[in-house]
This record gives structure tokens, C-alpha cells and sequence, in this order.
């Protein structure tokens, strides 16, 4: 090919510099935004991974019960079983007493039975000896992190001490203390209980027959089951999350997409005169689309190595607020380290040109169309695509239509998403009609408009085809970004509105640990006895196993105040309660229901202590507690069947005449004299929940912002260049006599308006996407309902921010050109 | 006895309309003629009478809706759209009102696009870019942008890069229609001997009759009609 062919097309894009660097950003933003997301998702899951190897060390299966497993079962194991590659494991996450918030990963070891499973790496040259954490009390490995000789753990109020007795290496290390195992039940409260036991079993007929033999022999409530199953299936919780992130960061794709479709279209618009002559000369439709084509992977290529940079800073930060929120809401995450992993670089690498291709397809044939010489006029250019205006439209609402039935009919997240994406590119067709629509609309009031108004306004619907896509862009990001506010807020005010319904008690209680620490049966029986409580709500919040996945499961004995907190959205409430209390009967949650299709009247099996027991569910109750649903049973139901008469928390009623405060005091002087106590009001717990909350959308509206700023970048670039090129026409009004000032009016002007156009647009469609981020996204990832709430303060942000963003654009020419004689302007067009 | 050379143009019973909206306008119909090979050629007509219509027509650039079209042999018609760009690529050369240079080119880059495009960019010929720039008097203008040149110049370079590549038929499109007086003789002095030189066959717009005196031979669109005005 030609390479004075390239040369003529692509020295176009470097006389106009802003033009071209604009573009490189707008893909590098696009890019960038879908790296950090999937380098901070990526981390997040090589922190999970790397967290559960560097404890797991060789073992491909495990023994594990709801509350760890009794240590005399390993005893047994080694002793009938004759198991000689088993291991205790204790392991929990104690906090560090100088440090609050940061807490380490103890993993308590038996030093004698270790050898095998190799699951911790010591430092460099020095031979570390496990049994010294046998013979010396408190004696600990430390992990490369925590400098010192001694660290002090906290739990239950009582601090531990522990003195390093060697010290492991590597980043991924980090957090990690090594301790004996009966140090390690000593300080998490476990007695002759622990976590789990680790099994090497061969892979092969010999080990699963092993396997089957192994869980016929165990005790009831214990259950063998693979390591890497166990693993997969936590690290699923998670899944939901990070594909919402995900598709979250496409979106800024798609916008980033549509600039460089904007921009290419432009560039090629622009180029209608230089590339007929070219065909004129003779170069043929396949060379200039390939030219054109090989421009924008080129320009691709700028903004993929660019948006790679940008990507894996803003990943570095984004990291941060993934795993806090991983942390907050679905795992602990010991390990939160940034991976630079290659995978997630090639992703970007091939996404960004392959997008660039893509978003040029069409302008690239378009360029391959143009007629040879100047046949076809720029008048007849922009009334062919007023002409496409009504077709477009009428493809975008054929999309909207469907978009709407392929949600109504598809299952799943991934199809709901696609559904959001078609819904996405409809309200896209219909946007460049606006600009039309708009110029009508002021025609109607065209007398009472002033001058620079009034010539802007007839100027909207002129350029249809350098403006229509810049419109289109912005008006989908803007969608796109009100569409998630709005859901955000719902989701807001649907859990405040939960919570305030939910916390109907005076005073929450629970042990100061976050580690499943029970109160104690003295403070229970205190709490009864306080004369100034009028109710006391007990809870037992635990996990349970539900066909193979770990689910929240909450035995409760709620005064009539407590039990109306829980909102019925199937089944009677005064029968499902009376039910609960009477017979094998269940609440369950609505995700719960949603994920397995459950309704009042079926049966769930549940593991008892006495083995598998079949429940009636009797009721479906409103929860946002947790995505993957919850169990609801009366707490003398459970605790004669689990046989476990632990209380997890408590929840109070003060006294007719006696305040919150009276209460606090009453609980702190006595039963807070018996265990260390976390005492929370309700409304304690519903600010500190609503701040969880609003951290765990931290990252959403990081991205949210992101995809804005991509809009931001887009129309910029978009109107810049219009006008830039306008500069002639503007310099005959000038030389006409126009001042600069005028000029600068009607140029802010026009831009503005089309501003307008775009935030316009982006109110139905956006409020269109909330309603099926709501409806459907949320419903599918989550299994929850959520209320439909407008603030109406965001909808006029959406319009002011188009506005301002366009008018914005409007100010460099209007000030370059006001500088720029006339004369000269006129001369070099 | 060797039968008569063919003629480069052959144009039997020719017609093209335009569609205005629901109306159709015919632009000419039954439009005969016949050029020879290294002829110069002039062509009048007021505006709109069809004459740019006429040099698109036999560039292959659009397509008639009546009647023969044959260029050195080729029936254009017949051809699809990629081997009617390959035939202008290859035998068309064209000198526009307004230059028509490609902005983003220099001076030598825009004389030798025509010669990459065929393929027939050897030393030997990018010499002969040299050599033509000289002797137009722009050799220091190689590396020129077009905007860096007058007008008169700039159609001095349109005629080295429409002759180039030696094409059988130069379409010339009132190229001194945006001159002054001296720089528009200068520029079709060259196109002439140009022409000559390389054998090519001129079609030269006009609507000056001065300029159409300097060809041997004279038609005027008038009406939709071709009517021979000299010989």
C-alpha cells in the first residue's frame, strides 16, 4: 500500500494535535478504567488464593464442622484411621493490639505433623524449627511485616503477647503469624476445639475410595470435602461483586468505544474533501479503508500503552477499595496486594486496538464511500444525515423494544447485562435526533430569544455529522452514570429504610471480638434479669450448610416489637411466627428464595446435630443483610436440635420511663462487668451500617466518576474540533462585524445547547437503565428488590454537568479565534 | 494498408439525468463523439451544461444512464467500481479549478502519489519528479506544503502530478479558472507541452474562449447537444 497514502491521511491527524491527543486520552481512559477494574479484581482473587495456599501447603482435602471440628476426632483419625498425612489446623483473625483495625492471619500448627503439607516458607538461611514453638510459650513465627521481637495481640479485651522465634519471607507472607496449636486455641477462645483438619489423600481410585470410607466414619456435623471446591466456592461469594465492577468498567469501554468512533467519524467527516481527491487519483475503496482503519488501531495502540500506565496506577488504588469491600461484606482478606498480572496487561493490550477497530468500522467504510473530487457537497452531506435521522431513531427504539424483551425473557447476569447494553445503544440511536428536536423547539419561541441565541439555535441541527455522535456519546455516558447514581441511592435508602424498620430495639449488644465469640451464659441470664429492659430480643448468628453451600443462618426469640422488624414479602406473619415457634418450620430471605426458587410451603434439609432434618419454609422475609440469603429458626428449635446453647447478640428494650442512656449505664455497670461488651444504640448501628454501605460503593462511584470524565474528554474533544474547524465561517461574521464577545457567545452558546441536547437525552434513558439496574441487574447478582427513589437534585446535576461540559467547550476557540485577526483566519481556511 | 488508429474517446448516444427531489433533470442525451489519441481538445458551456458531468463520465467517476462510454478501448460501464478506479488510477490524469492538492503532502510527495499508487515508483521516475520540478521552476519548493505556494504555483504542481504517470487522457477542469492572467498562461503552456511530451490526450473545461483557442480542436455543450465549434 501506498505509504504517501498514509502519510496524506495520517499528517491531518498531527496538524491537529488537540484533535489527535484528545483521542489518545479518551481511549486511554477506556482502557484504563477496564484494567484497574480487572487488575484490582484480579488482585483481590490472587490475594484469596495466595491467603489460602500459603495455610493450605500441599493439602487436597479437609475435615470441617460448622464450629471447627473437636480435637479428639484428629486424635482418633491418626490413631483408627492410621492417617499419618493429616494436620490440625487452627486459624483465625485476631486484631492487633497497637494497631486497631489491623488484624493478622493466626494460623495455629502442629509441629510434629507438619512436615508433609510444606505450608510455610521461613527466611533465607535460617532453619526454622518448629518445635521451638512447642517449647517455648508464646513463641511465634512472624511475618516479614510486623518488625520486631514481639507483638501484642487483643481478644476479649485481654491482650497477648507474642515473641518471635523466627520470621517467614516474601510479600506473600505478609500478615501471616505462626503459632503451636494449643497457643493458637488459647487465644482464640477455641478450648479443645479446632478449625480444621488437613488430609493428603492420593489422586487417584485409591483416594476417593479413602475419601468414602473417611466420611462414613466421621461423626455427625463434620464434613470431608475438597480443598479446592471449599476455595472455589468462597472465593464465589464474591462473584456477583466483581462482575457488577466489571461490567461496570465495560461501560466506561463502551463510552471510551464510542469516542473513538466519534473521533474517527470526525476525523473522516473532516477528511471528505482529501479523500475524494485521493479517489480521484486513483486510490481504491479497500485502500482507504484500510488506511483509515489502520489509523484508529494506530491511534488504539496510543491510547492502550497510555490507559496501561493510567490503568495500573489507578488499579494500585482501586485495589484497595475492592478488598475492603470483599473484606466488608463477603471474606476476610488477610493479603490485600497489588498483582501487575500479565493476563489482565494482554487483556488491555488486545481490548484497546481491538475496540479502536471496531468503534472505526463504520466511519472506516464510510471514508472507502466517499465519492472521488468534491462531487458530493457538505451541504448534501449534512441533509443525508438529517435524512438518517428518523431511521436511526426508529433502529434505536427497534433496540429499546429488544432490549426490553430479551430481559423479560433471558435468565441470568450475563444476559441481563447484554440486555442493559442494547437498551444502552437504543437510547444512542435516538440521541442525535435531539439537536433537531431542539432547534424546532426554540423556533417556536424564536422572537423571544436574543440574537447570538437565536443564530446558535439554528446552527444546532446544521452539523448533524460531526455532532450527532459527540451528542450520542455523551448523553450514553451521562444515562450510564445516572442510571448507577439512582440505583445507588435506592439501594440507600431501601437498606436505611430496612435497617429502621429492622433495629426496633433500644440497645444492641454483642462480645467486643468480631470473631464469632459468643456471650457468655452469665451475661445472658444478667441481661434477663435487668429491670431496666421491657424486652430482650437473643440471637444466634451462625453458617449452615444448604446443599453443599455455606449460608447465614440466624436462630433468634424476638419479643412482637422484634418480630414485626422482619417485613413478609410471602406468607402470613402471625401464623409463620406462631409456626416457627411450634414446628420444624423456617424464614428465609429473599435472595435466598430468588437464588433457589423457594416459596412458602417447600422443604429445605438442614444438617442438625442429630443429621440431615427436613424444614418447612413458612415465610419470605425482606434482607439486605447478605446476598447469598439467610436462615431464620426459634432459638429453642435450634438449640435443641444443633444442641448449642450459645448467644451471639442481644437486643434491648428500655423500660417505659427509663432512656437509651439509663439502659447503657444499667448493661455496663452489670453484665458489662461479666464480658467484654460492644453496646451500639440502633442508631449507632444505622449510621455505622449506611457508612459500610456508602464504603462499599466507594468504588462505584470511582468508576462512576471515571466514565464521566471519558464523557468529559469526548465532547470536549468533539465540539473543540467543530468549532476549530468553523474558524472561517466565524471569521466572516467577524470581518461582518460581530465582536469577539458575541462570537464568544455564540459559540458558548452552541456548544451549551447542544450540551443541553445530551443531558436532555440522558434523563429518560438513564432513569430507564436504574430502572433495569434495579429491576433486573440487581434482582439477578443479588436476589434483592429494591424501592425506585429519584433524588431530583441528580437529574439536574446530569443536565448542568452536560451543559457545563460542552460549554466548556465552546470558551478555547471563542478565545483563539477572538484573538485571531479576521483577516487571517479568512486567508488560511 | 494499416486500418486508422482508434480513438481514445468513443462516445455513442450518451445521456445522464440527475434525480432533484421526485423530478428527474436530464443533463444532456444522446451525446456522440469521438477523440483522438494526443489530441488537445477544449470544451465550452455555460454553467450547469454538463461539462464537469462529462469529464466524471469519462474518468469513470459516475456512471451514465444511456448510450456508449468507451475510453482507449474500455467500455467504463462495463466495469465494476474497483476496476474503474484502477482504470483512473492508471490512464486519467486531472487538473481541477482548485489545485486539489492533498494539503497533507509535499510539494514532490503530491507529483509522486500518482506514480506509488501505480506501483511505478523507481529511482528512475522519482528522478524525473526532480527533474519536471526543476524545470517548472520549484525545485526549491520541493519540500513545500501546498498552502505555502501561490495559487499559480500550486497549479503548476497539480499539472506535474496529473502528467506524471504518463496517463492516455488528461481531463483538465478550468485550471486557469482561479488565476490571474500570466499566472493561468504560464499554467497552460505547461499543460500543453506536457501533454504533448507525453502523448496523452487533453480534455480541457473552459469557459474562456482565449484559453479554448489554444487547442487544435473546439466543442461546446449547449443544450444538452455537443456542437463542434472548430475545426
Amino acid at each position: 500500500m501506498s505509504t504517501l497514502l498514509w502519510r496524506s491521511l495520517l499528517r491531518h491527524l498531527l496538524r491537529h494535535p488537540w484533535q489527535l491527543a484528545l483521542a489518545v486520552l479518551g481511549i486511554a481512559l477506556g482502557v484504563a478504567v477496564v484494567l484497574a477494574v480487572d487488575l484490582a479484581n484480579q488482585s483481590a482473587r490472587k490475594s484469596f488464593e495466595q491467603s489460602v495456599e500459603r495455610v493450605s501447603g500441599r493439602a487436597n482435602y479437609r475435615i470441617v464442622g460448622i464450629d471447627g471440628v473437636p480435637q479428639e476426632v484428629y486424635v482418633r483419625l491418626r490413631l483408627e484411621r492410621g492417617l499419618r498425612d493429616s494436620a490440625p489446623r487452627v486459624e483465625g483473625y485476631p486484631a492487633l493490639a497497637d494497631e486497631p483495625g489491623r488484624r493478622v492471619q493466626l494460623l495455629g500448627l502442629d509441629p510434629l505433623a507438619e512436615a508433609p503439607f510444606q505450608r510455610w516458607r521461613p527466611a533465607d538461611g535460617e532453619a526454622l524449627d518448629l518445635r521451638r514453638l512447642m517449647l517455648e510459650p508464646d513463641a511465634a513465627v512472624f511475618p516479614p511485616d510486623i518488625p520486631g521481637d514481639s507483638l501484642m495481640l487483643i481478644r476479649e479485651g485481654l491482650r497477648h503477647r507474642l515473641r518471635a522465634a523466627g520470621r517467614l519471607q516474601g510479600t506473600a507472607a505478609a500478615g501471616l503469624v505462626i503459632v503451636d496449636i494449643a497457643t493458637a486455641q488459647r487465644l482464640l477462645g477455641l478450648g479443645e476445639r479446632i478449625t480444621q483438619i488437613d488430609l493428603i489423600l492420593p489422586e487417584d481410585a485409591e483416594g476417593r475410595r479413602q475419601a468414602a470410607e473417611l466420611r462414613q466414619w466421621l461423626p455427625a456435623g463434620l464434613r470431608l470435602e475438597r480443598s479446592a471446591e471449599r476455595n472455589a466456592a468462597t472465593a464465589e461469594l464474591s462473584a456477583a461483586f466483581r462482575l457488577n465492577l466489571q461490567a461496570l468498567s465495560l461501560l466506561a469501554l463502551l463510552v471510551g468505544m464510542f469516542l473513538i468512533y466519534n473521533t474517527m467519524t470526525f476525523a473522516v467527516v473532516q477528511r471528505r474533501p482529501l479523500l475524494g481527491m485521493l479517489r480521484a487519483l486513483g486510490a481504491e475503496r479497500g485502500e482507504l479503508f484500510r488506511v483509515v482503519l489502520g489509523e484508529a488501531v494506530a491511534l488504539g495502540l496510543a491510547g492502550t500503552v497510555l490507559g496501561a500506565l493510567l490503568g495500573v496506577w489507578l488499579g494500585s488504588g482501586l485495589v484497595g477499595l475492592v478488598t475492603r469491600t470483599i473484606d466488608d461484606l463477603y471474606y476476610t482478606l488477610p493479603l490485600r496486594q497489588f498483582h501487575l498480572e500479565p493476563l489482565s496487561l494482554l487483556k488491555a493490550g488486545v481490548l484497546g486496538p481491538t475496540a479502536s477497530a471496531l468503534a472505526a468500522w463504520w466511519p472506516a467504510r464510510e471514508a472507502a464511500a466517499s465519492p472521488p473530487a468534491t462531487v458530493l457537497s457538505r451541504a448534501t452531506l449534512e441533509s443525508r444525515r438529517r435524512a438518517a435521522v428518523p431511521r436511526l431513531a426508529l433502529l434505536g427504539l427497534g433496540l429499546l423494544a429488544a432490549g426490553g424483551l430479551w430481559l423479560w425473557l433471558s435468565r441470568g447476569l450475563l444476559a441481563g447485562f447484554f440486555g442493559l447494553f442494547l437498551l444502552l445503544a437504543g437510547c444512542a440511536l435516538l440521541s442525535p435526533g435531539l439537536p433537531l428536536l431542539l432547534a424546532w423547539a426554540l423556533r417556536r419561541v424564536w422572537l423571544w430569544l436574543p440574537p447570538t441565541l437565536r443564530m446558535a439555535g439554528r446552527s444546532l441541527g446544521r452539523h448533524l455529522s460531526r455532532t450527532g455522535v459527540a451528542v450520542a456519546a455523551l448523553s450514553v455516558a451521562l444515562a450510564a452514570s445516572l442510571g448507577v447514581g439512582v440505583m445507588v441511592d435506592s439501594f440507600r435508602g431501601g437498606v436505611e429504610i430496612w435497617l429502621r424498620q429492622l433495629l426496633s430495639a433500644d440497645l444492641y449488644l454483642a462480645p467486643v471480638e468480631q470473631d464469632g465469640t459468643a456471650l457468655r451464659p452469665e451475661v445472658v441470664a444478667a441481661l434477663q434479669r435487668l429491670p431496666e429492659q421491657a424486652g430482650l430480643n437473643l440471637s444466634r448468628h451462625r453458617d449452615i450448610w444448604l446443599d453443599g453451600h455455606l449460608t447465614h443462618f440466624s436462630a433468634v426469640r424476638l419479643t412482637p416489637q422484634g418480630q414485626a422488624g422482619y417485613r413478609l414479602l410471602a406468607g402470613d406473619p402471625v401464623t409463620a411466627w406462631a409456626a416457627l415457634v411450634e414446628g420444624d418450620a423456617v424464614l428465609i430471605s429473599e435472595p435466598l428464595a430468588y437464588r433457589r426458587r423457594l416459596a412458602p410451603g417447600d422443604r429445605i434439609t438442614l444438617d442438625t446435630a442429630a443429621g440431615p432434618r427436613p424444614f418447612t419454609v413458612v415465610g419470605i422475609f425482606h434482607d439486605y443483610g447478605s446476598e447469598h440469603g439467610r436462615i431464620l429458626i426459634d432459638l429453642a428449635r435450634y438449640q435443641a436440635l444443633w444442641q448449642d446453647p450459645a448467644i451471639s447478640t442481644a437486643s434491648l428494650y428500655a423500660a417505659p420511663g427509663q432512656g437509651v442512656e439509663a439502659l447503657r449505664r444499667a448493661v455496663e455497670a452489670g453484665p458489662g462487668r461479666l464480658q467484654a461488651l460492644a453496646l451500639r444504640s440502633n442508631r449507632d448501628i444505622l449510621e455505622l451500617s449506611l457508612a459500610i454501605f456508602d464504603r462499599t460503593f466507594t468504588v462505584t462511584r470511582v468508576l462512576r466518576l471515571l466514565v464521566v470524565i471519558v464523557a468529559f474528554v469526548g465532547i470536549l474533544s468533539a465540539l473543540l474540533a467543530l468549532q476549530l474547524e468553523r474558524a472561517r465561517e466565524f471569521a466572516v461574521l467577524r470581518a461582518v462585524g460581530l465582536l469577539p464577545t458575541e462570537l464568544g457567545r455564540l459559540m458558548t452558546a452552541e456548544t451549551a445547547l447542544l450540551g443541553l441536547c445530551a443531558g436532555l437525552a440522558a434523563l429518560p434513558c438513564g432513569l430507564l437503565l436504574a430502572e433495569v439496574l434495579i429491576e433486573v441487574i440487581n434482582r439477578r447478582a443479588f436476589g434483592w428488590t429494591l424501592p425506585f427513589q429519584v433524588d431530583p437534585i441528580l437529574l439536574v446535576q446530569t443536565v448542568a454537568l452536560a451543559v457545563a461540559a460542552a460549554a466548556l467547550a465552546g470558551l478555547y476557540p471563542a478565545w483563539r479565534l477572538a484573538r485571531t485577526p479576521p483577516a487571517w483566519a479568512l486567508r488560511t481556511e | 494498408m494499416r486500418p486508422p488508429p482508434s480513438p481514445l474517446i468513443e462516445l455513442r448516444g450518451l445521456g445522464k439525468s440527475y434525480r432533484e427531489g421526485e423530478r428527474s433533470r436530464s443533463v444532456f442525451q444522446g451525446l456522440t463523439l469521438a477523440i483522438e489519441r494526443g489530441a488537445q481538445v477544449a470544451l465550452l458551456g455555460p454553467s450547469g451544461s454538463g461539462k464537469s458531468t462529462l469529464l466524471n463520465l469519462l474518468a469513470g467517476i459516475d456512471l451514465p444512464d444511456a448510450g456508449t462510454l468507451k475510453v482507449d478501448g474500455i467500455e467504463l460501464p462495463r466495469l465494476d467500481e474497483g476496476a474503474r478506479t484502477r482504470f483512473r488510477r492508471r490512464h486519467v490524469g486531472f487538473v481541477f479549478q482548485f489545485f486539489n492538492l492533498i494539503p497533507t503532502l509535499t510539494v514532490a510527495e503530491n507529483i509522486r502519489l500518482p506514480l506509488e499508487l501505480n506501483g511505478l515508483d523507481t529511482p528512475a521516475e522519482l528522478a524525473r519528479v526532480a527533474a519536471l520540478l526543476a524545470r517548472v521552476g520549484l525545485q526549491d519548493r520541493q519540500h513545500s506544503y501546498p498552502e505555502q505556494l501561490s495559487g499559480g504555483e500550486q497549479q503548476r504542481v497539480a499539472c506535474l502530478r496529473a502528467l506524471i504517470h504518463r496517463p492516455a487522457l488528461l481531463l483538465a477542469d478550468e485550471p486557469t479558472g482561479n488565476l490571474d492572467i500570466a499566472s493561468g498562461r504560464r499554467v497552460l503552456e505547461l499543460l500543453l507541452e506536457l501533454t504533448a511530451e507525453a502523448g496523452s490526450t487533453l480534455l480541457l473545461v473552459t469557459h474562456s474562449n482565449e484559453v479554448a483557442e489554444t487547442c487544435e480542436r473546439v466543442l461546446e455543450l449547449r443544450q444538452g447537444r455537443l456542437v463542434q465549434v472548430r475545426p
